[in-house]
């Protein structure tokens, strides 16, 4: 297994949020960690990123990897336009020419080829969303960590990047780390899905997404139930 | 924003038509040109300033003296934001400059700068003294008010230092200072006026406004209060124009 967390605790203040929580995850497939609100699955997902520190506890693997991630809120750059959003992340990674053609690909394949030199504040929430999630796919990334990444989508759109997503998974080798509270999201994307407690949280279940392989719906609704009775619980 | 939705062309224009009716009707009253001249007496002041030989030479001397004295201080003001915005030491170096020039009555810094400076340096000094601490907490604020989120995003990405500052923190200042970029330049231009009221460069708006007062001309001075309005004016209207160009707002 080459990327994990191992005993990872970590507090803000008083308030203990992760508790000695570890987790494997398998490479080149997508674990999704679900949880209910609050119980520090961003805070683990940032843990993971570096861009937290853990109280103690060790990350394992990803530090010299390169990591794209989608945040909850887009993170684009006000005063560049889409393309340059885009570009910004590559410029030093590829050709000139190679960066215009993915990007053209990229922005076609949400269908948003026709915002390619609209600024951020001149898009929907849910516009600026697809974006930076295309800013985490575009850049040629080992690792791919998503917050809630369809959280502001609407259903039409967050179908269209979830099967995105899915083609994305079958083009490029990606070890994939989804946050998430949509059981179905988790059901419909993942190979792993883990299940954390509430505060302080620690990983509660591991169970292997079978659906994801053979798109069984019988399966898929035992699964769905299974989690749903332990996030209840 | 809103500044802009307030505003209104015709209520300014009663509003300016009102302060012409004032001056009008105060100098009725008063009637004495030296302590508040006609409005009339006023434009044919204004005609005869406009027709000596010397004026282009004394506004291109006066604006030439306040562009130096701004790009100067907008040069340092970058230079050394930047230098404090990256080093601790630069910027404790800084505090006891800045305070120097925040609680020295400007008037005794003028005097000093009297001795020791050539009239022609005086005006463009006495303008650094008043806009250079505006610029330098303006650059320093964009560097230091980046947002920290889209750092992070830097970070994770692996953006390379040069693309950090060319694509983040150079507009993130031009942002910031193109906030203040007209008041400075019109504060600027006071600045130097004042200089040169003090100093008596040769061809100088400040010189002559200390000139028609030597004459009691009142009337002068109000015609020469009036071609600086003017050339405010004309400086705002250019800057507005530049900031179109560039479209450096176009993202907003």
């Amino acid at each position: 297994m080459k990327y994990r967390v191992l005993n990872i605790s970590k507090s803000y203040e008083e308030l203990k949020v992760l508790d000695n929580i570890s987790i494997d995850f398998p490479k080149d497939k997508t674990t999704c960690i679900l949880g209910p609100s609050g119980c520090g699955k961003s805070t683990l997902l940032n843990i993971i990123a570096g861009i937290l520190d853990p109280d103690s506890g060790d990350v394992v693997g990803f530090k010299d990897e390169s990591i794209s991630f989608v945040f909850q809120e887009d993170r684009l750059i006000p005063w560049k336009n889409v393309r340059d959003n885009l570009s910004f992340v590559l410029e030093g990674k590829m050709d000139k020419r190679d960066i215009e053609r993915a990007i053209d690909d990229y922005l076609k394949s949400v269908n948003l080829q026709d915002y390619k030199y609209y600024y951020p504040s001149n898009l929907s929430g849910g516009m600026k969303q697809r974006i930076s999630i295309l800013r985490a796919f575009i850049y040629p990334s080992s690792i791919l960590l998503m917050d809630e990444p369809f959280k502001s989508l609407d259903i039409n759109n967050k179908h269209t990047v979830m099967e995105f997503f899915k083609k994305l998974k079958v083009m490029e080798k990606r070890t994939c780390i989804l946050v998430t509270h949509d059981v179905d999201e988790a059901i419909e994307l993942s190979d792993r899905i883990i299940i954390l407690s509430d505060k302080p949280s620690n990983v509660k279940m591991v169970m292997d997404n079978y659906y994801v392989h053979n798109k069984n719906k019988e399966d898929k609704a035992h699964i769905k139930n299974q989690i749903e009775r332990e996030l209840m619980e | 924003m809103r500044d802009f939705t307030l505003k209104d062309k015709r209520l300014s224009t009663i509003s300016k038509l009102i302060l012409l009716g004032l001056w009008v009707i105060l100098s009725e009253i008063i009637d004495n040109e030296v302590i508040f001249p006609t409005l009339g007496s006023t434009l044919k002041s204004l005609i005869e300033i406009v027709k000596t030989p010397d004026f282009i030479s004394i506004i291109a001397s006066s604006l030439l003296r306040s562009l130096i004295g701004f790009l100067i201080s907008l040069f340092l003001a970058v230079l050394t934001g930047i230098l404090s915005s990256i080093s601790k030491f630069f910027y404790n170096v800084m505090i006891p400059i800045l305070n120097f020039l925040g609680s020295v009555p400007t008037m005794a810094i003028i005097i000093l700068a009297l001795i020791w400076l050539n009239n022609e340096i005086v005006p463009m000094f006495v303008g650094f003294i008043m806009i250079f601490p505006i610029l330098y907490e303006t650059v320093q604020k964009g560097i230091l008010n980046v947002d920290k989120k889209i750092l992070e995003i830097c970070k994770l990405y692996k953006v390379r230092r040069i693309t950090l500052i060319k694509d983040i923190y150079i507009p993130s200042i031009f942002i910031n200072l193109s906030m203040v970029f007209t008041s400075a330049l019109s504060t600027n231009l006071k600045m130097v006026i004042a200089g040169e009221a003090l100093s008596q460069p040769k061809f100088a708006i400040g010189s002559n406004l200390q000139i028609e007062k030597m004459y009691l001309n009142t009337a002068g001075v109000f015609a020469w209060i009036i071609i600086i309005l003017l050339i405010s004016k004309l400086l705002s209207y250019i800057m507005k124009a530049a900031i179109d160009f560039t479209k450096v707002d176009k993202w907003m």
